[in-house]
């Protein structure tokens, strides 16, 4: 077991959901531009990061740094505030919202980077202390969908049911919608034994970087047209059915509804899916031999697929596919989904989300309300009702008889929800906007009142990583004077509004607290605590106490009462697209490796910038042709909702018809100015990756 | 009518278009606004005929065929009445009669009968041949001709057909498709990937005429050939000949062509096209040509109440086509639009739509064959030196390609591609969508070509390559670093980071090294 001095500054990065493991050095005397960062050996990582870890600790002394809580001036500056002033003033205003317009005129927007306890804390804050059934997160723009179709499917939404180095064993591996060389590069070291024997299939528009991983014989890279994922995986069923793949065993023991599942596909026959997705149909019937080999295949699902309206479907139909080849729950073959942000696991599991208590319960649950009640020490029924998802929270706000006041943690939304001048539309329209972040983000430059917070080297918690797997964050620096952590915020916030149950501002304390609420829920940390996970278990949630945790869920039962998996047929929702005329072009967005979220961190380090100044479209060289448009040329990206200007960046690893920008750009380079608002009817994600665009050379080129 | 009473659907024909129309009217039917009574000639559920040839190979099961849900319908209240065929249609009194006898009332009728297999005019099979002019009680009689085809010959039309090849394929006979359509080139090529005998006897120069020119037929019968098919062109039939064994009733023994060449074989399967089941129609007195004939809104010329779907069904606008006047075209004979129209009528009758149903492009024919990609869409026949539209061809023999598309406007407006995966598919989804196609042709060409599969560096190591991913550093940087004094790996990670994520890329660091190391020996670089 290792002692508490191994454990001193053994943390985890900052960023992404891999939480590779790092340790942080401080100077002798404690402060920032001193602090140095090292790999870890850990199993996730084992020892490597990516150019976002290394430089990860530039930030702890930003001269961005917000150092002092700010009030915005009647003439729009800001101007330094103590902190009794401005948690008086935003306790008053909160007070006397809620006196005037009702609990649910104040709303709470939380993010997936917060650790558990703020996350949980936070949820907590709302319902009790805000009586406020409006909450809702970023995690609904990412892990919504997977999250809707694993509770469906499995009863039970962990992303990654077993550990990450599982995947080392495969011999095939399904990648969905996901561009892990770029957003978590460490992980492509767990694909190295798919690629060997040839089994890494990328399925994606662009030959992303981790398409390119199939190159030289690592695998096949399938290129559909954006949105036709779900027609390709019912394709891929069908052909597993049609040839008689399937694990007809398994799906007698251990699921249910494969006769529906059956009939449903049958009119996906290969060369439908052909004309529908661009896939041909010889691919097709290729990767569904090959997953269905019985070597070693894993299905694994990103936000490609996911951020779509039928994105529940389609992890739904990513996850039937994987349960007729047999793969979940047999300890050598599976399905995942990759969350995303640091701490999108945890983050959508302990009541952030407006459906939601702690431990993945339902608020709607009469049990799940008392046994939370109870923690918590108030009245059931004092508790609120579900509120609305991300989307639509965002649309409320300063409408009539909607949320007038709103709190903002760990999220940019200006930068990162869809429709983004409608959102901004939205934000100036509230009587009190409070941001706490630790730079001035494009969405705290609208706040009334900005938070100054600590960052992840000065605080104390917990993450819970893509795998399930409970970390421990450590804090190596005194945060400068007049940053706050949020639990303290949230601590005396609540006394101020004479809440009826208590806040911690103590990290441990919190989690013990998390740990007895989430205890006989789904996810169950009720064995474990801080001290525990000081002593370095690998701990896999549900972990409930007096026992080891659970690496590898499903190997007995699934999370349904009948312990069998539950195939739910779905379907295609037949749109038209537009046609393809002139420069009307479909917009996919994502990720940059030198970039993370809305870049309000990686966008302040020199190194990262330098390599990744500026939003640029990815064209394909055809297009760009017909479209005069030139190399390093700048594009207007239009739509009916905005205009992106950016600068084009002609490659024959997009798809004709399709274009890429990064998300992680403000001002006029905000992808987001283009996406639009709807929804996943399941999950209530937005559909970010099938935009309609116009697409033209601000000035044309001269030929 | 009492404006409570839920409204009497009648469905008659329970094909693959006909499920998918009973599947839409199931909200409906379960809120009680509708009833529903389908009416199936055969016994079994619906089940789906594109997949038929898969099966009668022995690819498929038969319960990989099913296609609808039929315990769901059953469930929401449907009446599900397999096994009756309906023989006659009373407008007046608005009644289906059924062969039991039973009369089924409705007020709104949908005929999604289908179409039946032709059989041609071949001496040994004029009394298995259909006779128009007789009117006929039964559905299979009517499909069947007055006497069943002889022992030896099918038409793959049916669950019952496809067991008979499936038998065959088994007994490991030599079997003789004639008509080379889309439907007996897949029934073909399938036969001879599953390593039967097979045989393709066609009337003209190349097979699938209706969908292929020249260039593409020719490019097809090659890949045919060399995938095990005996393709018999300019084969003219006109006769079956059939021998009589000893020990039972006579059987197909050879196909008799005009030039005298007698083609044997152990089963005949007949290929010759379908045509619309439109008898019930026409004896209602409802305007049939080459379908029922129905307007924009599929519904019958001749009566607001009753609408036809699928195969039967032709669709077009009844202005300026006075009754006297033949009318041309024909049903698409495609499964998409027929399920396009199931959909939309569903909606309709289920008081949902108002939207007009989206006029159908000419469609797009693909084979299904695992050895050779044929795709065609839309009017391909345009001169290449017309001047009315673009025309971009593309043709190698020796490597099993052809490539032909023609654009007016800018939009795809036909194209034809063979032995080409991965530009057929592209191609399908610009026609489809009606896009633009990339004004340089040949950036579709290079779909297929093999440098796409790797990108367009050949080298790994070529210097602007990524060679660390996890930190995003390239070949050069690397080359660079070890030109000031990095000599081996972790110096390298400390340099530039190259290494110090997943590892993977260490081995190529070192190659690169090496490689530096060796031309640190010849002149300097760059």
């Amino acid at each position: 077991m290792a002692s508490a001095s191994d454990q001193a500054g053994a943390s985890h990065c900052p960023y992404c959901a891999l939480q590779c493991a790092m340790t942080l050095s401080a100077g002798p005397e404690g402060r920032p531009g001193t602090v140095t960062v090292s790999g870890r050996m850990f199993p996730t990582n084992r020892g490597g990061l990516c150019k976002k870890g290394w430089t990860s600790a530039e930030l702890l002394d930003s001269p961005e740094r917000i150092l002092h809580p700010l009030i915005r001036q009647p003439d729009d500056t800001f101007a330094e505030a103590t902190w009794p002033q401005v948690l008086d003033l935003i306790a008053d205003r909160l007070r006397e919202s809620r006196d005037r317009f009702g609990a649910d005129s104040v709303g709470v927007f939380g993010g997936g980077g917060l650790t558990n306890e703020k996350a949980y804390q936070l949820g907590k804050f709302a319902r009790v202390a805000l009586g406020t059934s409006r909450i809702d997160y970023n995690g609904r723009f990412c892990m919504s969908s997977a999250a809707a179709a694993g509770n469906r499917a499995f009863g039970i939404d962990r992303g990654l049911p077993f550990p990450v180095e599982d995947l080392g064993a495969a011999n095939t591996i399904l990648l969905l919608g996901s561009n892990v060389a770029e957003t978590m590069p460490p992980f492509i070291a767990h694909l190295a034994s798919a690629r060997a024997a040839s089994g890494l299939i990328v399925v994606d528009p662009r030959r992303s970087a981790t398409a390119k991983l199939t190159a030289e014989g690592g695998g096949i890279h399938i290129q559909p047209t954006p949105g036709s994922d779900l027609a390709l995986l019912l394709g891929l069923t069908h052909i597993v059915i049609a040839e008689g793949l399937t694990d007809d065993r398994f799906l007698s023991d251990r699921a249910n509804g494969f006769a529906a599942l059956r009939t449903s596909v049958s009119s996906w026959w290969p060369e439908r899916v052909q004309a529908v997705t661009g896939v041909p149909v010889h691919q097709l019937r290729e990767v569904a031999r090959r997953l269905a080999d019985g070597k070693g295949t894993y299905i694994l699902t990103g936000r490609g697929v996911e951020q779509h309206v039928d994105g529940t479907d389609t992890a739904t139909a990513a996850i039937n596919l994987a349960l007729v080849l047999g793969l979940p729950g047999t300890g050598r073959s599976g399905y995942g989904t990759l969350t995303g942000q640091g701490n999108g696991q945890g983050g959508r599991e302990h009541g952030q989300k407006c459906d939601q208590l702690p431990g993945y319960r339902k608020i709607t649950d009469p049990d799940a309300r008392a046994h939370v009640a109870a923690v918590w020490g108030i009245d059931p029924d004092t508790l609120p009702g579900p509120g609305v998802p991300a989307v639509e929270l965002l649309d409320e706000l300063g409408r009539p008889g909607k949320v007038r006041c709103l709190l903002v943690h760990g999220s940019n939304v200006v930068v990162s929800a869809p429709d983004v001048a409608a959102v901004r539309t939205r934000l100036e329209a509230l009587d009190l906007l409070v941001v706490s972040d630790f730079f001035f983000s494009e969405t705290a430059s609208l706040a009334h009142v900005i938070l100054p917070v600590t960052q992840w080297a000065e605080e104390e918690g917990t993450m819970t990583s893509l795998e399930g797997r409970v970390l421990r964050r450590r804090a190596v620096l005194t945060p400068p004077p007049g940053v706050r952590s949020e639990l303290w915020i949230m601590q005396e916030l609540a006394k101020r509004l004479q809440s009826s149950s208590t806040f911690s501002a103590s990290p441990a304390e919190v989690f013990d607290e998390l740990a007895r609420a989430s205890a006989g829920g789904i996810a169950d940390y009720s064995g474990l605590s801080h001290h525990l996970l000081d002593t370095g278990i690998a701990a896999y949630w549900p972990y409930p106490p007096a026992t080891t945790g659970t690496p590898r869920l499903f190997q007995e039962r699934f999370g349904h009462p009948d312990g069998r998996a539950r195939i739910m047929a779905v379907k295609v929702r037949e749109r038209r697209e537009p046609a393809h005329l002139g420069g009307t072009l479909t917009l996919i967005t994502g990720r940059l490796l030198e970039h993370y979220q809305s870049g309000t961190q990686t966008r302040r380090i020199a190194e990262l910038v330098t390599a990744q100044p500026e939003a640029r479209l990815q064209i394909h060289p055809a297009t760009a042709a017909r479209l005069r448009i030139a190399d390093n040329q700048i594009v207007l990206v239009e739509n009916a909702r905005g205009r992106v200007r950016a600068t084009a960046e002609i490659s024959d690893a997009i798809r004709h018809d399709t274009v890429f920008l990064p998300f992680h750009y403000a001002g006029a380079q905000c992808a987001n100015l283009l996406t639009e608002s709807i929804t996943d009817p399941n999950s209530a994600m937005p559909e970010f990756k099938r935009t309609t665009v116009l697409v033209r050379a601000e000035t044309e080129a001269i030929r | 009518m009492s404006p409570e009473r839920p409204v009497r659907v009648v469905l008659i024909g329970y094909g693959p278009v006909g499920a998918r129309f009973v599947e839409g009217m199931l909200p409906a039917v379960l809120a009680g606004r509708v009833t529903l009574t389908v009416i199936g000639a055969e016994p079994d559920d619906a089940y789906n005929r594109v997949l038929l040839a898969e099966y009668a190979v022995g690819r498929s099961s038969r319960e990989r065929l099913g296609t609808t849900d039929t315990e769901a319908a059953l469930q929401a209240g449907a009446v599900i009445r397999l096994g009756e065929s309906a023989v006659s249609i009373d407008r007046l009194r608005q009644t289906v009669r059924l062969d039991t006898g039973d009369r089924v009332p409705y007020d709104r009728l949908v005929c999604a009968t289908g179409a039946r297999a032709n059989i041609p005019t071949l001496d040994g099979l004029q009394k298995s041949k259909r006779n128009r002019l007789t009117t006929l009680t039964s559905a299979a009689t009517l499909d069947q001709g007055a006497e069943p085809l002889p022992a030896g010959v099918v038409a793959l039309r049916d669950l019952n057909d496809a067991n008979v090849i499936l038998a065959a394929v088994h007994k490991g006979s030599r079997i003789v498709v004639l008509g080379a359509g889309v439907l007996g080139m897949e029934l073909a090529l399938a036969l001879s990937e599953q390593g039967a005998d097979v045989v393709a006897v066609y009337h003209g120069p190349i097979p699938m005429a209706r969908n292929l020119d020249e260039g593409g037929g020719r490019v097809l019968s090659r890949a045919a050939r060399t995938a095990g098919v005996v393709m018999v062109p300019h084969a003219r039939a006109e006769g079956v000949l059939l021998r009589t064994p000893d020990d039972g009733p006579s059987r197909f023994d050879a196909i008799l062509c005009a030039d005298g060449k007698q083609i044997q074989g152990d089963l005949l399967v007949l290929s010759c096209g379908v045509s619309a089941r439109t008898e019930l129609a026409a004896g209602a007195d409802l305007r049939v040509s080459a379908g029922i004939l129905v307007d924009e809104e599929l519904r019958s010329w001749s009566d607001p109440d009753v609408f036809a779907i699928g195969d039967c069904a032709h669709v077009l606008a009844p202005d300026g086509h006075p009754i006297e006047v033949h009318v041309t075209g024909a049903p698409s004979g495609l499964i998409g639009p027929g399920w396009r129209q199931a959909d939309w009528l569903a909606r309709k009758l289920s008081g949902e739509s108002s939207d007009p149903l989206p006029a159908e492009r000419s469609g797009i024919v693909m084979l299904k064959a695992e050895s050779i990609d044929v795709v065609s869409g839309g009017d391909y026949t345009a001169d290449l030196w017309n001047t009315e539209s673009e025309v971009t061809q593309w043709l190698d023999p020796a490597r099993g390609a052809y490539l032909k598309m023609v654009t007016s406007n800018n939009v795809l407006t036909g194209f034809l591609a063979v032995g080409l995966p991965l530009v057929g598919a592209e191609l399908c989804l610009l026609f489809e969508r009606g896009d633009e196609p990339p004004a340089d042709r040949t950036a579709l060409l290079r779909l297929d070509s093999s440098e796409s599969a790797t990108g367009s560096s050949s080298d790994p190591l070529a210097p602007e390559a990524t060679i660390c991913w996890c930190n995003g550093v390239t070949a050069q940087k690397i080359t660079d670093a070890a030109e000031s004094g990095h000599h081996d790996v972790e110096c390298i990670g400390k340099a530039t980071r190259a290494g110090t994520g997943c590892g993977s890329c260490k081995g190529k660091i070192t190659e690169i090294l090496a490689r530096a190391t060796a031309s640190g020996n010849g002149p300097p670089r760059r």
